[in-house]
């Protein structure tokens, strides 16, 4: 058993422990967000909020998903600054023949039928599928290749697999993993698909240049803390000077 | 400016992003995550609290997340536990290696239909259960252990288990020339050439 959790639900008894445990384990291995209705840790906004440290302590968050008119759902995904620092690590990012794959699919499956009005702005899963052969065609990968990729793509519910109706095509849609996505990984999922759909689009341009000056100004924020951090250390070094009666 | 994240954090983050990764038993393991160890390695498993697992989902009626052919993965899981797992009063972790062969050769028995077909379906899900960690497959040796994550399931669930793997085709017996006895298997030099 893990005592990882135990600080945080030692002060609870018995029922509220067992709700905040269901909670935790729906939203971190549902395949899509589950109903608030069902899980008290969920309606409650204290329970909820333990849960959100439950979470944290993996690095996870809580995400909200209400769809027109319908209930309010949860589901759990990366934190931001989390998904941050392990798309960093070489170790933890798919290869490149993956990421390729993923995002002919994502161009096919959503790209398309958004800019044709037949998705919502919003959702990252689609009823489109992309068809294997335009895969292969578009890829320029093996076959061998491909298929692994999908393998893989696949078991990390990253894609999902449609099969072939009497009238529909099969092919592939983007995975349950979709749903797990933050607003910001949202927003930043959506930049990156008009950056490989559209690169020379005036879209495309805009988002380039408000990264450049987000990453300026986060530059010349690093260098007024380091800035600072020297004032600090002369200060303190100052006034360790001043204690010892060195500077009178 | 968001402070950064603390370094238990992206450990714990790391590993379920890996889904069970390996390390070697010298490495430090994360604070707060659960292990399985062979003696070599060190398996990081994901910290349920409570003893809790995925099972749960079932009783709030809840889909967990798909699998392609859950049955057959279901099947050859216990194909390989029926091979894999000799000590049936112990835990299937570790367990002890067992013949790919031997596991294809209990699910076919256990399947209806065409052996070789069954055979190759059930190799591709070796594979995949390697890749999620639930077994372990060398493909070099041709051998397939318990994977890190059977360690996870707790005790009280393993009566109807151990019942039903009793229940299973057998695994075939060794063959009678053993190599261990001089080398059956190996070419032999004709002395009077």
């Amino acid at each position: 058993m893990s005592e990882l959790f135990e600080p945080l639900l030692r002060s609870y008894d018995e029922k509220r422990r067992a709700e905040l445990v269901a909670a935790y384990m729906a939203v971190e291995h549902a395949a899509e967000p589950v109903p608030e209705v069902r899980f008290p840790a969920l309606r409650e906004p204290a329970l909820r909020r333990t849960l959100q440290e439950m979470l944290a302590l993996t690095g996870r968050t809580l995400v909200r998903t209400t769809a027109k008119g319908g209930p309010t759902r949860w589901i759990s995904a990366y934190r931001d600054d989390v998904a941050e620092a392990l798309a960093a690590d070489p170790a933890c990012v798919p290869p490149p023949d993956e990421r390729a794959v993923l995002t002919l699919i994502l161009i096919h499956s959503v790209a398309i039928p958004r800019a044709a009005g037949l998705l919502p702005d919003d959702s990252w899963l689609s009823p489109y599928p992309t068809p294997l052969d335009e895969l292969r065609r578009r890829s320029q990968l093996p076959i061998g290749e491909l298929e692994a990729a999908l393998r893989r793509l696949r078991l990390a519910g990253l894609v999902s697999q449609v099969k072939a109706g009497p009238d529909e095509q099969g092919g592939f849609v983007p995975g349950p993993q979709f749903h797990r996505l933050t607003e910001a990984a949202r927003r930043r999922l959506q930049e990156e698909l008009i950056l490989a759909a559209g690169p020379d689009s005036p879209l495309a341009a805009a988002i380039r240049a408000r990264r450049h000056s987000r990453a300026r100004a986060a530059a010349q924020a690093d260098a007024r803390r380091a800035e600072g951090a020297r004032t600090d250390a002369g200060q303190a070094d100052a006034a360790e000077k001043t204690d010892r009666g060195e500077i009178a | 400016m968001t402070p950064p994240v603390p370094p238990e954090v992206l450990a714990r983050a790391r590993a379920r992003l890996l889904g069970a990764p390996a390390i070697p038993v010298s490495e430090p393991v994360p604070p707060g995550l659960p292990t399985a160890s062979d003696g070599s390695s060190v398996w990081l498993l994901p910290p349920w609290p409570d003893g809790a697992t995925p099972a749960l989902l079932e009783e709030y009626d809840i889909a967990p997340m798909p699998l392609d052919r859950p049955g057959q993965a279901r099947r050859v899981l216990a194909a390989a536990l029926r091979c894999c797992w000799t000590r049936l009063d112990d835990a299937p972790w570790p367990g002890e290696p067992a013949p790919v062969g031997d596991v294809l050769e209990v699910y076919v028995r256990m399947s209806r239909g065409d052996a070789e077909l069954a055979r190759r379906w059930a190799t591709g899900e070796l594979r995949r259960l390697h890749d999620t960690g639930w077994l372990l497959l060398d493909e070099d040796t041709a051998t397939v252990r318990t994977g890190p994550r059977i360690a996870l399931w707790p005790e009280g669930s393993l009566g109807p288990l151990r019942d039903l793997v009793r229940r299973l085709p057998q695994p075939p017996e060794p063959l009678p020339h053993v190599d261990a006895q001089g080398g059956a298997g190996e070419p032999v030099e004709d002395p009077g050439e």
